[in-house]
């Protein structure tokens, strides 16, 4: 599924000049500024860079340089990071929207994220049984729901760190 | 009260010129004294208020620069989908908070929304966004903070609906922004975009009253721009919300940011006038010795060659 959705968000990039129409710079048509901001913390600013990968509520999906405009609301998931051929960083996040601008630019406000490696995962594991201890427990019904919505988080968060 | 009372203290003084010229002299001195002391008093409060707002303004200017990256990248959108109905019914935000002692930053956003309601020719439409936009007397007002609030309810009382308070007293949260926007989206008033007047932070001098619009899930559906992104399913109104919060944050952080400088401004002019006005009361007073000191002088000798 999602390796079906990256395949498509690649085939939906308008072709982009070929090479020899392509004058000054060159490299700029190839990447995408991101902005992904929390609160408290601008983790990129007009940054440019070649991919990023995110977990939207639809699916993951992958976006390049000149990708259709589109608004997507993130589900908690792995936004991924790729700055250049080779190197990326990976970042858990909370939730929130990412949108694709008219303009090549990639913008993603987030609640809460946090780098994939800082999260310990005997704390996770506790957290979910925690979690899915008040679910099946008898409490009123918003809790359960509460309890349901953070053993979801967990779980993404379980997967996420041991397939890292 | 300290302040009411040293004033008080020199709305009386004319009348104690009128006593005899020993007596007098002894009880200005008295008076002088006493109100140096005051004054020192003062000094010290407003000195170490002053300190108190350099410190927190350091953490608000860095809470302020990640909000006001938050706010950017959520007011992109809104870049691309304007295509402004001049009658579209807007909310006004006005964003302060309860706190005094810090010149006229409640009064700068008090001001903007009511030149903005009264379609004034200063008013931050006609600056924003050129003249074209004119907006309903009628327009309902909301506010964050105390301070504002006193004001807006005397020039605009029936405008106001909702007011917020306990909001600012530290750096803003995400919390906080989110609590205001989910009130703001219970209490059921009707509008097309929300308009949000805060104090914009120019330079640690300066501010200035701004506003930051932000659209409704309707007014968003109609706008041309925004038909040109592509969603799966319609998000819409969850994405207004969303934005909603952000742009609350976003306003939110720049105009702590704004107070704290502001009152560490009027604090340290506060603090120069009162050590000003100590100079010239310590002179004041060192004059009046001297002068009884001379007055016995002459009194003992006159006595002592008239023996």
């Amino acid at each position: 599924m999602s390796s079906l959705r990256l395949v498509s968000a690649a085939a939906r990039r308008v072709p982009s000049s070929f090479g020899i129409a392509r004058r000054g710079y060159a490299e700029a048509s190839d990447k995408i500024k991101l902005s992904l901001v929390l609160p408290h913390q601008a983790i990129f600013t007009s940054t440019e860079v070649v991919q990023v990968n995110i977990s939207a509520a639809t699916g993951d999906m992958g976006i390049l340089a000149n990708h259709v405009p589109s608004i997507e609301p993130l589900r908690p998931g792995v936004i991924e990071v790729v700055e250049s051929a080779g190197g990326s960083k990976k970042w858990f996040v909370s939730g929130g929207f990412a949108t694709v601008h008219p303009n090549n630019k990639l913008t993603i406000n987030v609640v809460e994220a946090a780098p994939l490696e800082d999260f310990s995962v005997e704390a996770i594991r506790t957290n979910l049984q925690e979690a899915l201890r008040v679910v099946s427990g008898n409490g009123s019904e918003e809790d359960k729901l509460e309890a349901r919505i953070e053993a979801d988080v967990y779980e993404a968060l379980q997967h996420a760190v041991s397939s890292k | 009260m300290l302040l009411r009372s040293s004033l008080a203290r020199i709305a009386v003084q004319p009348t104690l010129g009128a006593a005899p010229a020993g007596a007098r002299n002894m009880a200005t001195l008295r008076e002088i004294e006493l109100r140096l002391k005051s004054v020192r008093n003062i000094e010290k409060i407003t000195k170490s208020m002053k300190m108190i707002a350099s410190t927190k303004l350091a953490k608000a200017q860095r809470a302020m620069q990640a909000g006001k990256q938050y706010g950017l990248a959520n007011s992109e959108v809104f870049k691309v989908a304007t295509d402004d109905k001049s009658s579209a019914r807007r909310l006004f935000i006005v964003v302060s908070s309860d706190k005094g002692l810090c010149g006229g930053i409640h009064s700068s956003v008090s001001k903007a929304t009511r030149r903005a309601i009264s379609n004034a020719t200063d008013s931050p439409f006609a600056t924003a966004e050129g003249s074209s936009v004119t907006i309903e007397g009628d327009s309902p007002v909301m506010v964050i903070g105390d301070k504002s609030k006193m004001q807006l309810i005397r020039a605009l009382p029936q405008n106001l609906v909702l007011t917020f308070n306990q909001i600012g007293r530290d750096i803003p949260t995400f919390a906080d922004a989110a609590g205001v926007a989910d009130l703001i989206i219970k209490s059921g008033v009707k509008y097309d975009s929300v308009v949000l007047v805060y104090n914009k932070f120019v330079s640690a001098l300066s501010y200035e009253a701004a506003i930051m619009e932000v659209k409704g899930a309707e007014a968003l559906k109609e706008s041309d721009g925004f038909k040109a992104y592509e969603m799966e399913d319609d998000f819409t109104g969850d994405l207004a919300e969303f934005s909603l919060a952000n742009a609350v944050y976003a306003a939110l952080t720049e105009g702590h940011a704004c107070e704290q400088s502001a009152r560490r401004n009027a604090m340290d002019s506060a603090s120069k006038n009162a050590s000003d006005m100590i100079g010239s009361l310590q002179m004041q007073y060192n004059r009046g010795r001297q002068a009884a000191i001379t007055n016995e002088l002459v009194d003992i000798i006159t006595g002592a060659s008239a023996l």
